[in-house]
C-alpha cells in the first residue's frame, strides 16, 4: 500500500510511527533471534564464548534439536498438546458460535438477563477448587477432556463474537427464514459462511491458550503420557538447572543453553507460524460490529 | 418467533452458561504461615512389631530425580516386586518440577479432600496440612521401618523440620549434600606468579591484585579478575550478598545472616559491628578492581562462564559444576593447563575463618490422614522400608546386571553393561526416578553419581575430591535458620537489607557507623526485632538454640 504524504507534519507523523512500530519489532524479533542462537550453538562455543546475536557460518550445530527429537516424552507431549489445541478450540467454537448467535438475536425472550447472568461468572469467578471438584466428580481427572472443558466457552470471546453477528444484514437471515430454514439452517448455511473473519479470530485466540495450557494439566493430569508440551518445556527448563550438578549424560552432546533455547522455540514455533495467517483476518474480525449503522 | 427457535437459543443458552462457569483461574499465591515447633521426637528404635501383610493400594506423589525424564514404565521391573513380594498395588505421581506448582497441587488436592497415600511436600505446606489435620503423624510408622528410620530419620535437625506439637507429622529424607560450595583458586596462576595460596585476608586481597593486574595467563591482555562471584541470595537464610561472599563474612565472624550460636546471641549478624567491618573490606576488593566488575548483575550462567572462558582466579562454586565432567569440559578446552584446587577460606583480623553455612535440608513425605484412617500405615511403612533395603539398589541404580555392576569394593560400575542401559544414561533416568527417596549420600551413592574423568592434558579430576576438600575446611552450622519463617513483609524487608548491602560494596552509599545504624534502624522500622524475638522462640522450641 503506498502512502501519500501531505504535509511536512505528515513525513514526521508516519515517521514517529514507524519507527514506534520498528521498535516494536525489534523488541519481539530480539529475543526469538537469540534464543533460536543460542538454540543452534554448539558445545564448544557456548560456554567457552560468551554469546552474542551472531554467530559466524558454518559454527552452528543441529544438536540441541536432534536431542529435543529424541526426547522419550517429546512426541507423546506434542501430540498431546496439538489433540488439546485442536479439540479444545473445536469445542469452544462449537459451543461459542451458538451461544454468541442466540445472544445477536434481538428477538430472543430475557436477552439481557441472559447477557447479565452470563457475565457474573466472567467477573466473578467460583474459584479454583470448586472447579476443581466439579473436574473430580465428573470423572475427568487424567482425561484430557479436563483441560478442554472448564473454560469451553469464554464470556469475552463470546461478546466479540455476538458483536460480529450484530453487525451482519438482518435482511440475510429474514430471507432464509422465509424461505424455510430453521435457526440452525440460518446459522449454519448464512451466517458461518459471512464469518470467517470472527471464527478465525476467535478460534485463534482459544488455540493459543489452549496451546499454551499449563495450570489445569499439572493439576487434572496426573499421568505423565497425558502432559502437553509446556509442562514438557517446563520440566526441561528446570531440570537442565538441576542437572548441572549430575553427571549423566542428557546435556552432554549439546549445551544446557542450547537444549533450553530448542526447547522455548519448538513450542512456541507453531504459533510463531499460524499468527501471520490470521492476522489479516483480526481488525475484519474484532471491529466488524463494533460500530452500528 | 417460532417455539423451535426459543428452544435452540435456551438450550444454547444454557450449556454454554455451564461450561463458561467452569473457566480458567488464576494461579494462587502461596500463603505463608506462622510454624510452630517442638523439640524433636526421639527416633523410636524398639524392635519392630511383626504386623500380617495385608494387600493394599497405595497412590504416591513424588518428585522425580531427573524431573524432564518422565515416570518409569509400566511394565518397570519394580512394580512387580511390589506387588509381588509387598502385596502393594502402587500408583505413582511424579509432581510439578518446580516447587510452587508441586504446592498448589497438593493444596487443591487437600482442599478436595483427595490427598494421596503417600506425598512429596514442602515444609510450610506441610505445617498448614497439619494444622487443618489432614496429615498423619508419622511416629507410629517409625518402629515398623527399623533400617529406614536408622538410615533417614535419625538426624535431630532434620526431624525438628517436621515436628509440631511434639510430633513427627512428616517423613524428613536426607535432602541436598551438605557443603558442596567451597572456595578455588588456579593454582597454574599462582605458579605463574610464583605466589603462595592465600591464608588470610591480606594475603587474599595480595593474591587478587596480582592476578588482576599481573597477566597471570601470560597472554598480555587484561583479561583476568582476582575474585569472581555473583549476588546468589535470596530468602531471609540468604539474602544479602548471598553465599559467594560468606568466607569473607566468615573470615569476621559472623557468616550467614544470622547468629545461631545460642539463644543470647541470636539475632541478624548486621547488628555485630564485625559484619560492617567484612562489607568494608568487599568493598574495598571492588575499590581495588579485583572483582569482576559485572558481578553484580552477573546470572549464575553468566559467571560461570566466566570462569570457564579463564578469566577468574578465585571463587567459590559448587563442586559437581566445578569438575563434573560435563561441567569441566570448556574450561579444559580454553584453559589445558588450568588447574583448579581447593584452599581453605583465609583467616580475618580476629582469627575467625568459615566457608560458609550449612543449612541441612530434608526432603519431606507425609502420609495423608486418609491414608491412616484406612489402615494403609503399615503398607506405606513396609514400602519405604523395603526401599531402604531389598529395594535401595533398584530404585537408586536400576537392575544389577542389566543398568549397573558392583566391583570388588562393592561400588557401582558400568563394566560389562550395555552403555545404551548404563544407569546414567539420559534413556534409563526414568528407572530412577524415585533415587531421591533412598539416596543417604554413601560413599557408593557419590562415587558413581560424580565419576571421575581425565582432563585434556592427562590429569585425572576428582569432583569428589573437591567435595572432600570444601568439606575439611570450617563451617558455621546454620540449619536452624531455615525454620525461621518469613513475615508478612518478607519481600520488602529482604529487598531493604539486599539493596543496602550491595549500595555499601559499590560505594553507592558512604560505609561508617553512622550509615550502618541507619540502615538497622530501617530493616527495624520493617519489623527485625519482631522478626528476631519471634524466631528466637521458635527455634528455642525446636531445639535449635539454647
Amino acid at each position: 500500500m503506498r502512502i501519500r504524504i501531505k504535509s511536512w507534519d505528515d513525513l514526521v507523523f508516519q515517521i514517529l510511527v514507524n519507527g514506534f512500530l520498528l521498535t516494536v519489532l525489534l523488541v519481539v524479533t530480539i529475543p526469538i533471534w537469540r534464543v533460536f542462537i543460542m538454540s543452534i550453538t554448539p558445545l564448544a562455543w557456548a560456554e567457552g564464548t560468551s554469546l552474542g546475536l551472531w554467530i559466524p557460518p558454518g559454527e552452528w550445530s543441529n544438536e540441541a534439536y536432534k536431542q529435543l527429537f529424541n526426547h522419550p516424552a517429546f512426541l507423546q507431549a506434542a501430540t498431546n498438546s496439538v489433540i488439546i489445541t485442536v479439540g479444545g478450540t473445536a469445542i469452544n467454537l462449537f459451543l461459542t458460535v451458538p451461544l454468541a448467535y442466540a445472544l445477536s438475536n434481538e428477538n430472543l425472550p430475557g436477552r439481557k438477563f441472559l447477557v447479565t447472568f452470563i457475565l457474573i461468572p466472567f467477573l466473578f469467578h467460583a474459584g479454583l477448587i470448586p472447579t476443581y471438584l466439579v473436574v473430580q466428580k465428573l470423572g475427568l481427572v487424567d482425561n484430557l477432556l479436563a483441560v478442554m472443558l472448564p473454560g469451553a466457552v469464554s464470556v469475552y470471546n463470546t461478546l466479540v463474537m455476538k458483536g460480529f453477528f450484530e453487525g451482519l444484514p438482518e435482511e440475510l437471515k429474514e430471507a432464509a427464514r422465509l424461505d424455510g430454514a430453521n435457526e440452525v439452517q440460518v446459522l449454519w448455511h448464512v451466517i458461518l459462511p459471512l464469518s470467517k473473519p470472527i471464527l478465525l479470530t476467535i478460534g485463534l485466540f482459544y488455540a493459543v491458550s489452549h496451546w499454551n495450557e499449563f495450570f489445569n494439566p499439572i493439576l487434572y493430569l496426573n499421568r505423565a503420557d497425558l502432559q502437553p508440551l509446556p509442562v514438557l518445556l517446563r520440566n526441561i527448563l528446570l531440570a537442565a538447572n538441576i542437572n548441572e550438578y549430575l553427571d549423566y549424560d542428557a546435556f552432554a552432546r549439546a549445551p544446557i543453553a542450547a537444549f533450553k533455547a530448542a526447547s522455548v522455540f519448538i513450542t512456541m514455533l507453531p504459533m510463531v507460524i499460524v499468527y501471520p495467517w490470521i492476522q489479516r483476518y483480526f481488525t475484519k474480525g474484532t471491529l466488524l460490529g463494533a460500530v452500528k449503522e | 418467533m417460532s417455539k423451535s427457535l426459543s428452544k435452540f437459543f435456551l438450550i444454547a443458552v444454557a450449556a454454554a452458561m455451564i461450561l463458561t462457569a467452569c473457566g480458567p483461574t488464576a494461579t494462587p499465591e502461596a500463603t505463608e504461615v506462622a510454624v510452630e515447633t517442638e523439640a524433636p521426637a526421639d527416633v523410636v528404635t524398639e524392635e519392630p512389631t511383626p504386623v500380617p501383610m495385608e494387600p493394599a493400594e497405595l497412590e504416591i506423589w513424588v518428585s522425580g530425580r531427573v524431573s524432564e525424564a518422565g515416570p518409569p514404565p509400566e511394565d518397570w521391573v519394580a512394580y512387580q516386586i511390589i506387588q509381588d513380594e509387598l502385596l502393594i498395588d502402587l500408583e505413582l505421581v511424579l509432581l510439578p518440577s518446580s516447587a510452587g506448582d508441586q504446592d498448589t497441587k497438593i493444596n487443591t488436592a487437600a482442599a478436595s479432600n483427595s490427598l494421596p497415600d503417600l506425598f512429596f511436600v514442602s515444609r510450610d505446606t506441610l505445617y498448614d496440612l497439619v494444622q487443618v489435620g489432614l496429615v498423619a503423624p508419622v511416629d507410629d510408622l517409625l518402629p515398623l521401618m527399623p533400617v529406614r528410620t536408622e538410615t533417614h530419620y535419625s538426624d535431630p535437625n532434620r526431624n525438628a523440620l517436621v515436628t509440631f506439637d511434639g510430633q513427627m507429622y512428616g517423613l524428613p529424607d536426607p535432602g541436598q549434600i551438605p557443603m558442596t560450595d567451597g572456595l578455588v583458586i588456579r593454582q597454574d596462576w599462582l605458579d605463574a606468579l610464583g605466589l603462595q595460596a592465600p591464608t588470610t585476608l591480606d594475603d587474599f586481597m595480595t593474591v587478587a591484585t596480582a592476578f588482576t593486574f599481573d597477566d597471570p595467563d601470560g597472554n598480555g591482555q587484561a583479561d583476568t579478575y582476582g575474585f569472581c562471584a555473583f549476588i546468589d541470595g535470596s530468602g531471609l537464610s540468604n539474602m544479602g550478598l548471598g553465599p559467594r561472599f560468606n568466607f569473607i563474612y566468615g573470615a569476621y565472624g559472623v557468616a550467614g545472616v544470622w547468629n545461631l550460636n545460642s539463644a543470647d546471641e541470636f539475632g541478624l549478624n548486621a547488628r555485630d559491628p564485625r559484619f560492617m567491618e567484612a562489607t568494608q573490606f568487599i568493598r574495598s576488593m571492588v575499590e581495588a578492581g579485583v572483582i569482576d566488575p559485572d558481578w553484580p548483575t552477573l546470572s549464575k550462567d553468566d559467571f560461570r562462564a566466566g570462569w570457564k572462558q579463564g578469566q577468574c582466579g578465585i571463587m567459590s562454586e559448587n563442586f559437581a559444576a566445578l569438575a563434573n565432567r560435563s561441567n569441566y569440559a570448556a574450561f579444559d578446552e580454553n584453559n589445558p593447563e588450568g588447574e583448579w584446587v581447593v584452599i581453605p577460606p583465609p583467616v580475618g583480623p580476629y582469627g575467625d575463618s568459615s566457608e560458609g553455612v550449612i543449612i541441612q535440608t530434608a526432603r519431606i513425605y507425609a502420609v495423608s490422614q486418609r491414608a491412616i484412617d484406612e489402615g494403609k500405615g503399615p503398607a506405606i511403612a513396609r514400602l519405604l522400608e523395603w526401599m531402604a533395603t531389598d529395594g535401595y539398589m533398584l530404585m537408586a541404580f536400576g537392575e544389577e546386571g542389566v543398568n549397573f555392576n558392583l566391583d570388588n569394593n562393592g561400588y557401582i560400575t558400568l563394566e560389562g553393561i550395555d552403555p545404551e542401559l548404563a544407569w546414567n544414561t539420559s534413556a534409563m533416568q526414568p528407572l530412577t526416578q524415585l533415587a531421591n527417596m533412598v539416596y543417604i549420600f554413601t560413599d557408593v551413592e557419590l562415587q558413581a553419581r560424580y565419576q571421575s574423568h581425565t582432563s585434556l592434558n592427562g590429569r585425572t579430576i576428582e569432583p569428589l575430591a573437591f567435595l572432600a576438600g570444601f568439606s575439611e575446611q570450617p563451617w558455621t552450622e546454620a540449619t536452624g535458620s531455615a525454620i525461621i519463617n518469613p513475615p508478612a513483609n518478607a519481600a520488602d524487608f529482604t529487598r531493604f537489607y539486599s539493596e543496602n548491602l550491595v549500595q555499601f560494596v559499590l560505594g553507592q552509599q558512604d560505609l561508617n557507623e553512622e550509615t550502618w545504624a541507619a540502615f538497622l534502624e530501617g530493616l527495624d522500622s520493617l519489623g527485625a526485632a519482631d522478626l528476631e524475638a519471634v524466631a528466637k522462640q521458635d527455634l528455642i522450641d525446636a531445639g535449635f538454640l539454647r
